[in-house]
């Protein structure tokens, strides 16, 4: 029981430290490739801790739902991050299911933030909330395909039992039905963290932006939770590719050593991933917002071939 | 253009008169207010020409009367006709064109506004230039003291057009925006994501500028020019200073009209370039935008190593510029410009090899000819709709009369065209700086100053880079104005903007505005 307690408290640790992380390196990166300097890799962090440390303005006009969502967003990413093994091939958490509760405990952050951005009333929360909707409707079948794709590999639909059948069988992820689920996820990535060609994370033009528009009115301390909560779910989901598909590095059970050679190796493809997305990001302008729907049917595509694949080969 | 007046003078004996012309590139005659519509049809149908800019001035101590002016052009005739229309201050009420010519809507509208005079039969008479809290004040009348200072303005809000209909919203953008940009209303009625209809505010940044103008000596007021309207620093400061020159008949030495020649130039490249690399950051492609942004920074860097200004300000007066260039100056220009030449080149290779970045801006934000025809849109948008205007090859000026330039003309009107439209002139403007730069003659930059005669009009006309700028004075005894009238191209250019949104959906306006890319300041003055 202490074991498991301290498990999650580490794996908790390392989510709230490593998501910041990941947001700065991904920023970095972006400017370098702009031929900027760029703002610090540790910026994310000082951003955070000026966020909390602010006085918020509320508008009169919100009701409680938008004092929740910031709870139930950061509550929910870390909820779902710790059912997702990490640096090691366990999880500290495994509810209802395993990665089924995953996207649903994402489903509801996301359900909550589009509810607080129609709350406002102001017109671009309302924007905002419309597009997410429509687009999340879209990537989560598609992200459900991939991930059943993997989970029939492994025949469970716990996550620590697919990332250690992936351990098992290392090069695994070459085999058509899994590079096929690993290109589905990777474009919901993309959707699902906000990114070009998707929705830029970068811009100032409200009459163009889906997640930004939603948190347009929040300020200070929630503000912060959101941001944080917006990292740990990019996080997570980084985690979900690179720990179902590319395993290395990742022991059954928790040695210190194990774990320690399993965040070196987590914080490697996590960089190797970062820089696949910086690249998609760098070479490509944002699509046109009524495109977006078929980048994602190519998503949806791409997962259900992928799982057909399982049954052929 | 002679010829045309004196076809009216026929048609209308005895109501139309010839005035005094002091060049023979700008003809003036007076007429009744009566005759003013049946004139401008005659004209506009019967002579091809285009109406340019209405303004008015107040006469009313001097000769007893407000006067209006209309300036017409036809196409491949450099000389300007200038209709004057007397209204009696008993009557303050002249008749409106805007229902034939969408394009004076605005216009009409400050007269009404700054002068008192009615637009009759305008079909949208409401305030414009002054919002509708003013009190009831016509600032650019001659009692209208520049001091004055009002009470707490207090009244009726604007009213904008209802969005009725089930699933329609209104979305309210403005008028303080994100980014460093200037205030402006954007008022949008959507069906979900396609907008219905936008409706526009402007005039938050009104200055008083053209009122202002009255109150300073010529010399200081080229300073005031320059500020109208700050990336067409160069470009406003010699239209006015070209203005001062017609009227004072003061002879611009030919070195200072190639030197202006070439400022104006870098004027348009510095601010195409930066357009480009706007026009792909907002649809996402920021790389695009670092490299014009680097390249844009190269040319300000060389407009500061020309005038001690990177937006060329404090460098243009009247009667030449301020300072000549030495050797070494002129040798950076020439390097400078070759490295300008080889970043353009690769900026737009970069742009057209992102298919991702063409499919958002073709077919976008589509404006259609026939509209900007009858919209009188001028410069970079006019252009990319099919309306070929250019003052630079229409009424030469500075030493552009000595220069071989294409002007590029498309009717696809979208932004893709707009955006080329910008990258053919800037291969033009390179190549009209390196002509003038190899044929810079020797002699003074600048006429001996001179006393400004009295009681003189003038107009000075400059394509800057986003269109045709015009000022008309009137001279003031001791170096003085006594009018002075400021169209920048924006005036005509906004209402484009709402209807080339049209059928557009609404994530796509802020690519489309910047397309356009207007200026807040030089509309509202």
């Amino acid at each position: 029981m202490m074991e498991a307690a301290l498990q999650a408290l580490l794996q908790l640790m390392l989510l709230l430290a490593v998501a910041p992380l990941v947001s700065g390196f991904i920023k970095k990166l972006k400017a370098r490739l702009q031929t900027r300097r760029g703002p610090g890799l540790f910026q994310p962090y000082r951003d955070l801790y000026k966020l909390l440390r602010k006085g918020m303005v509320i508008p009169g006009t919100a009701s409680w739902l938008f004092t929740a969502t910031p709870y139930f967003v950061f509550l929910t990413a870390i909820l779902a991050g710790l059912m997702i093994p990490m640096v090691s091939a366990e999880a500290p958490l495994a509810l209802f299911g395993g990665v089924l509760a995953v996207v649903y405990l994402l489903g509801l952050g996301r359900f909550m933030t589009a509810l607080a951005g129609l709350d406002t009333g102001s017109s671009f929360g309302g924007l905002g909330s419309s597009r997410e909707m429509t687009i999340s409707a879209l990537a989560e079948p598609a992200m459900m395909l991939a991930i059943f794709t993997v989970a029939i590999g492994a025949n469970s639909t716990s996550l620590a039992e697919i990332v250690k059948a992936a351990v098992g069988q290392q090069w695994h992820f070459l085999a058509p039905s899994q590079m096929l689920a690993f290109a589905a996820l990777f474009l919901v990535l993309i959707a699902e963290t906000g990114r070009i060609p998707v929705d830029n994370p970068a811009t100032h033009l409200e009459l163009t932006m889906i997640h930004e528009a939603m948190i347009l009115e929040y300020s200070g301390p929630y503000l912060a939770l959101i941001e944080w909560g917006g990292a740990i779910k990019q996080l997570l989901l980084m985690m979900l590719l690179i720990n179902c598909f590319w395993p290395f590095g990742l022991e059954a059970g928790w040695s210190a050593p194990g774990v320690v050679t399993g965040l070196v190796y987590l914080l490697l493809k996590l960089a190797a991933l970062s820089c696949a997305i910086v690249l998609v990001e760098t070479t490509n302008a944002k699509m046109r917002l009524f495109r977006v729907p078929e980048l994602l049917a190519v998503a949806f595509t791409l997962g259900a071939l992928a799982l057909a694949s399982t049954f052929l080969f | 253009m002679m010829a045309v007046c004196q076809n009216l003078l026929d048609n209308f004996p005895g109501r139309m008169r010839l005035l005094e012309s002091r060049s023979a590139n700008e003809i003036y005659a007076s007429l009744d207010t009566a005759d003013l519509q049946e004139v401008t049809r005659s004209l506009l149908t019967q002579h091809g020409a285009r109406l340019v800019t209405v303004f008015a001035e107040d006469r009313v101590n001097v000769e007893g009367a407000f006067y209006n002016y209309y300036v017409f052009e036809r196409r491949g005739d450099p000389a300007y006709l200038i209709l004057r229309a007397a209204i009696a201050p008993e009557q303050p009420r002249f008749p409106s064109l805007a229902v034939e010519l969408p394009g004076v809507n605005w216009q009409e509208r400050e007269i009404q506004d700054w002068f008192g005079l009615e637009a009759a039969g305008h079909p949208n008479p409401r305030r414009v230039a002054l919002h509708d809290n003013w009190p009831d004040v016509h600032p650019l009348r001659k009692d209208f003291a520049l001091h004055q200072v009002l009470p707490p303005f207090e009244g009726e809000q604007h009213e904008y057009r209802p969005t009725l209909g089930e699933g329609v919203f209104q979305v309210p953008v403005g008028p303080v925006h994100a980014g460093i940009i200037e205030p402006g209303h954007f008022n949008f009625a959507v069906a979900g994501e396609p907008i219905l209809y936008l409706q526009l505010r402007m005039f938050y940044t009104h200055k008083g500028t053209e009122k202002l103008f009255e109150h300073l000596p010529i010399h200081r007021a080229v300073f005031l020019a320059e500020s109208i309207s700050g990336d067409s620093s160069f470009s406003h400061g010699t239209a006015f200073c070209q203005a001062i020159e017609r009227a004072a008949d003061i002879e611009v030495p030919f070195r200072a009209r190639v030197m202006r020649t070439i400022l104006l130039e870098l004027e348009r490249i510095y601010n195409h370039v930066a357009d480009i690399g706007a026009i792909a950051t907002d649809v996402g492609f920021v790389v695009a935008n670092a490299h014009a942004g680097s390249l844009r920074e190269s040319v300000v860097t060389l407009n500061e190593e020309l005038t001690g200004s990177r937006l060329l300000r404090g460098c243009v007066c009247v009667g030449g510029v301020r300072r000549d260039w030495t050797r070494r100056q002129r040798e950076t220009l020439e390097t400078t410009l070759g490295l300008v030449e080889h970043g353009f080149g690769e900026l737009v290779a970069l742009v057209k090899s992102s298919d991702s970045t063409r499919d958002r801006l073709q077919r976008t934000g589509y404006l259609h000819p026939d509209k900007a025809k009858a919209l009188g849109i001028v410069g970079v948008g006019g252009r990319a709709s099919g309306v070929d205007l250019d003052a630079r090859r229409d009424h030469p000026y500075a030493a552009y009369d000595c220069l071989d330039f294409r002007v590029p003309v498309y009717t696809d009107g979208d932004v893709l065209h707009r955006m080329q439209v910008r990258i053919d002139e800037v291969r033009e403007s390179i190549g009209m700086i390196r002509a003038a730069l190899a044929h810079l003659p020797d002699g003074p930059h600048r006429a001996p100053a001179q006393d400004i005669p009295a009681g003189r009009c003038a107009l000075g006309v400059v394509e800057g880079w986003r269109g045709e700028i015009i000022h008309w004075v009137r001279t003031a005894p001791g170096n003085r104005l006594e009018r002075c009238k400021i169209k920048d191209p924006s005036v005509n250019n906004w209402p484009a903007l709402v209807e080339a949104v049209e059928d557009n959906i609404i994530a796509d306006f802020p690519v489309i505005n910047k397309s356009f890319n207007l200026s807040y300041s030089g509309t509202d003055r």
